[in-house]
């Protein structure tokens, strides 16, 4: 048997013969996890892919009524946390305890900076009344006269929700109360549905002569583009966001509980030059969530800014 | 025991210690807000008179070239071992094929898809 | 050659005083464990659980179908237990019986380590399969699920009330136990080999679970995130699988299959691995073609991300896409072939000895041969049109993943039996369950591919009159069959209790696993050996007088 039986440097777990193996395991355990994480976050950009080429327009309206600089912001601050947290690696490497505490803080702060914006976006949907989900927007129900108007002029939607959610409008009794108010209501919306009139861009399209089959297919009935047609494709742009962003959210959140214990690891002088792997480990992580970001920016706030007109 | 390992060319233990200097972290964070900042400008510019989906196309490589960066520099996959060079680009390749074998369905369904 | 009897050949090394399964008795010495070997009978004692659960859901199923009314099980009760069955099996048998049993006990043996290298996380795993078994067998005692294991929507999301959610989940959750198994495995394979074991030294079996973990690193997070999706679809209904406001079920069906048929791969490959193990060992000879075995089991791994369009020949993917699926579903018959002549191959002019293992891995190479052939006429698009969701696919698929995997499964359990628990099993009795089992499959079995081709549908509980002597015949089968796999349970148990001790190497055989006592240490070797032979080396060089090993026997690490 070799003396690392008798010498066991800090760190070192019993099923390794001295920390190279060590490191080399985790980082390509590490590696391997995020390709995982990849294959994960794959399947929804699947997802997208599809119904982007399915339905362009409605992602393009959809698209261009997310807050841009919102999430300009949140790229910047992503990016500058991935700095930070490449700087706590680098003075981790170094042996720097102070500087890597006070690093690991700034990423962490960044990152609930970056938590607090994505929840504000979230919290605007939801007055807005496009969470795609039943009953999970505000319900502004001020207005009964102008709720029959929309269905009215809409049947096909009413039709739809109330083949789809059938009880729901029966669980909602204040529907009925509160007659005849506030006509000047921007959105009627007694049960918190997803609502989108907005078919500018698709109208625009259609006399363009760039719609495709597929959308005619999707947006049209009576040879003319239908509202609530259109409006259930852009819910599935939202569905997308939110499933996205949402996944994303969950993995930043996530982080920051590693950071935490990081932290507390930091702050007891645990690493060293010869044993950092932990927070290199937690760096790549937190550097593979960034790109996650780096690729969802683009595509979910900026794909139809040139088309034009806004969602 | 300095032999457990049989991969004399894995060369990741001289890696291991790589330290990289702080003004090429900077550098790198420099791309990335300039990347940032460029993909936001590019996006307002229809740019369908070159070929359509340009714009993707773009956006695209602007966030490819922006991970490259943060891959090799942030992630020290440039001072990493082949291994940890195959892994990153097979997590791409793997993701490529889910795209690209999924595609070869929904572009094909029907005529007249995406204009043809 | 003739058979050594294992309980003449005396153990010169000293038997260590504490062994794995002696170092603690208390259950926090189990449930806490780190070790692999602890965690490989964790996984051994509860994935036979599950075994035995999917196999009662099977003989309802073929008792049902003895007689063509639905007599037994009403048709909704029927799809519940049909569906079960393949739940069950799949996701709680087929994909962690060989790696984490087999696997996490021998992988760090084979290569000379003293465990993987991640024990907390092997630990963690099983943990996840608890958890995700346990979802599951939840549901199934609140009344179950009725989808089909496949869980194809819009059915799955909009129109099934059976526990569709938790069933999604426990599926999830053991997907998580998956990945983690498959990273460590890799990792381990990467950085733990003992000093000399080369990657062209290593048994088949590790390269077959180098591949394997590849499959399930790559592919088991796109199902997590496919039963996500049609969970939040069940709960939301915001129509991405639904045709009628704008989604697509199709694409659920990408997904699915994304994953779930290189999960084939995931159960078929290791079982390859053992079967090279078992045929070269058996044959007292190198195995024939190293490099293509090993080569063809990565090879497998790759192509079996690119074909799983064959599943959707019939459901409204386009005749392109079929095409190329199709085409590709062919090459990936080609790696499959090489092992097959290879094993042949090795068997020519070898001195095989008839041992219990042995008889599985011939049983094994006759019905993987049938079972993927028949996959490729499967694989030809225009006759998959006909056979389609009838017992010739049901029959295939159980070609490959019983007589495959189980049967591989049960030759690895009986090779090592005496390494994992120190004791041999009855001989005689372990043959007549091997023949039982080989019989009673095939009777099972081959009878459906003949349903399947007169057109009898899978999936229903009742089926015309002409079907019924063909119905008989495969209950009949599966009647036996089911005796020939209750058997080992009783002389196994037998064997751990009154079975005689069983010596390091009762067959004298060259591998790294039969270098140390039965059962190993908790360290695995006394001292890292140091490998300086190659695999499957009957000759001088192994280190191991193999010719006349009474009188020679030593071990030199």
């Amino acid at each position: 048997m070799n003396t690392h039986e008798h010498y066991h440097p800090p760190g070192l777990q019993h099923q390794f013969e001295d920390m190279a193996q060590q490191a080399e395991s985790d980082a390509i355990g590490m590696w391997m996890f995020l390709v995982q994480e990849i294959m994960f976050f794959g399947g929804l950009f699947t997802v997208y892919l599809v119904f982007r080429s399915k339905y362009p327009m409605a992602f393009a309206a959809g698209s261009n009524h997310l807050n841009e600089w919102l999430g300009m912001a949140n790229t910047l601050i992503l990016i500058v946390s991935s700095l930070t947290m490449a700087l706590a690696v680098h003075y981790a490497q170094l042996g720097k305890r102070n500087a890597q505490v006070v690093l690991i803080i700034l990423t962490m702060l960044f990152g609930v900076a970056f938590l607090g914006i994505k929840a504000y976006e979230y919290a605007e949907k939801y007055n807005e009344g496009i969470v795609p989900v039943l009953g999970l927007n505000a319900k502004t129900d001020k207005n009964i006269a102008a709720k029959d108007e929309h269905y009215a002029a809409n049947p096909e939607s009413q039709i739809r929700n109330s083949l789809d959610f059938s009880g729901s409008v029966e669980n909602n009794p204040d529907i009925h109360a509160e007659n005849g108010q506030a006509e000047h209501e921007e959105y009627v919306n007694p049960r918190g549905d997803f609502i989108w009139k907005d078919i500018t861009l698709a109208n625009k399209a259609l006399a363009e002569g760039y719609l495709t089959d597929s959308e005619k297919i999707g947006y049209m009935a009576n040879g003319e583009i239908s509202q609530a047609k259109f409006q259930d494709k852009v819910r599935i742009f939202f569905w997308i966001y939110f499933a996205m962003t949402g996944l994303h959210a969950l993995h930043m959140v996530i982080g920051l509980g590693v950071m935490s214990w990081l932290l507390w690891k930091a702050w007891k002088y645990t690493y060293t030059p010869e044993f950092y792997a932990p927070v290199e480990m937690a760096g790549l992580y937190w550097h593979f969530v960034d790109i996650v970001w780096i690729f969802l920016f683009p595509l979910l706030y900026l794909l139809g800014r040139h088309f034009g007109g806004h969602g | 025991m300095a032999e457990h390992n049989t991969d004399k060319n894995e060369g990741f233990h001289d890696a291991e210690h790589h330290i990289v200097a702080i003004p090429l972290y900077l550098m790198v964070f420099g791309i990335l807000v300039f990347g940032t900042i460029l993909t936001s400008i590019v996006a307002r510019f229809d740019l369908d008179f070159i070929f359509p989906g340009a714009n993707t196309l773009l956006a695209l490589l602007i966030a490819f070239t922006k991970m490259t960066f943060v891959a090799l520099i942030f992630m020290h996959v440039k001072y990493s071992s082949r291994l940890i060079w195959l892994t990153a680009i097979a997590g791409f390749f793997w993701l490529a094929i889910m795209f690209a074998f999924t595609m070869q369905d929904y572009l094909t369904r029907a005529p007249g898809v995406f204009n043809r | 050659m003739e058979n050594v009897n294992a309980a003449n050949v005396g153990n010169i090394r000293p038997e260590p005083k504490v062994n794995y399964l002696t170092n603690g008795f208390t259950a926090k010495s189990w449930l806490l464990t780190k070790d692999h070997k602890r965690i490989a009978i964790l996984y051994l004692l509860t994935v036979s659980v599950f075994f035995a659960l999917g196999g009662i859901y099977a003989s309802l199923i073929r008792l049902e179908l003895l007689t063509p009314a639905s007599d037994l099980l009403e048709s909704g009760t029927y799809n519940r237990v049909f569906t079960q069955h393949g739940v069950l099996m799949v996701f709680f048998f087929l994909i962690p019986s060989i790696p984490a049993i087999l696997g996490n006990f021998l992988i760090p043996i084979m290569i000379g380590a003293k465990d993987l290298a991640f024990p907390k996380i092997n630990l963690l795993s099983w943990y996840l399969f608890m958890a995700g078994g346990g979802l599951t067998l939840y549901a199934l005692m609140l009344g179950g699920v009725d989808t089909g294991w496949t869980f194809y929507t819009p059915y799955s999301t909009t129109f099934s009330n059976s526990y569709v959610m938790l069933v999604g989940m426990g599926i999830f959750i053991n997907g998580f136990s998956s990945i983690l198994t498959g990273l460590n495995f890799i990792v381990t394979i990467h950085t733990m080999r003992a000093p000399g074991m080369t990657w062209f030294r290593l048994p088949l079996f590790v390269w077959a679970h180098y591949a394997t973990s590849l499959v399930m690193l790559l592919g088991t997070p796109v199902i997590a995130i496919t039963i996500l999706l049609m969970a939040l679809e069940r709960l939301a209904h915001v129509g991405i699988f639904d045709p009628a406001i704008g989604g697509d079920p199709i694409l659920f069906q990408h997904l699915f299959w994304f994953y779930s048929h290189p999960a084939v791969y995931i159960m078929v490959l290791p079982g390859m691995g053992v079967i090279s193990e078992l045929i070269s060992n058996f044959s007292r000879k190198k195995i024939f073609g190293y490099e293509f075995i090993a080569f063809s089991s990565i090879a497998i791994a790759v192509f079996g991300f690119l074909v799983w369009g064959h599943h959707l020949f019939v459901s409204g993917q386009s005749i392109y896409a079929g095409l190329v699926f199709s085409f590709l579903s062919m090459v990936v018959a080609i790696p499959s072939a090489i092992k097959v002549f290879n094993w042949t191959a090795t068997l020519y002019k070898g001195h095989i000895s008839y041992d219990t293992p042995m008889l599985y891995g011939l049983f094994y190479i006759g019905l993987f041969l049938i079972g993927g052939l028949t996959g490729l006429f499967l694989g030809a698009m225009g006759l998959d049109v006909h056979l389609t969701d009838t017992y010739f696919v049901v029959a295939h698929f159980h070609y490959v993943m019983v007589g495959g995997s189980v049967l591989a499964y049960l030759g690895g359990l009986h090779y090592w039996w005496s390494k994992i628990t120190g004791k041999l099993y009855s001989e005689f009795w372990s043959k007549i369950s091997a023949m039982l089992v080989f019989v009673g499959f095939n009777l099972t079995f081959f009878p459906q591919f003949i349903l399947g081709y007169m057109g009898m549908p899978r999936r229903y509980a009742s089926y015309p009159e002409e079907f019924q002597v063909l119905n008989i015949f495969s209950t009949a089968g599966a009647s036996i069959l089911a005796i020939g796999l209750v058997m080992p349970l009783v002389y196994f148990t037998y064997s751990i209790f009154f079975g005689e001790k069983a010596p390091a190497n009762p067959w004298l055989l060259p591998g790294l696993e039969w270098r140390t006592s039965s059962p190993p240490p908790t360290e695995n070797f006394e001292e890292t050996p140091i490998v300086t032979w190659e695999a499957y080396d009957f000759t001088e060089e192994s280190g191991l007088d193999l010719e006349d090993a009474r009188n020679k026997y030593k071990v030199t690490v």
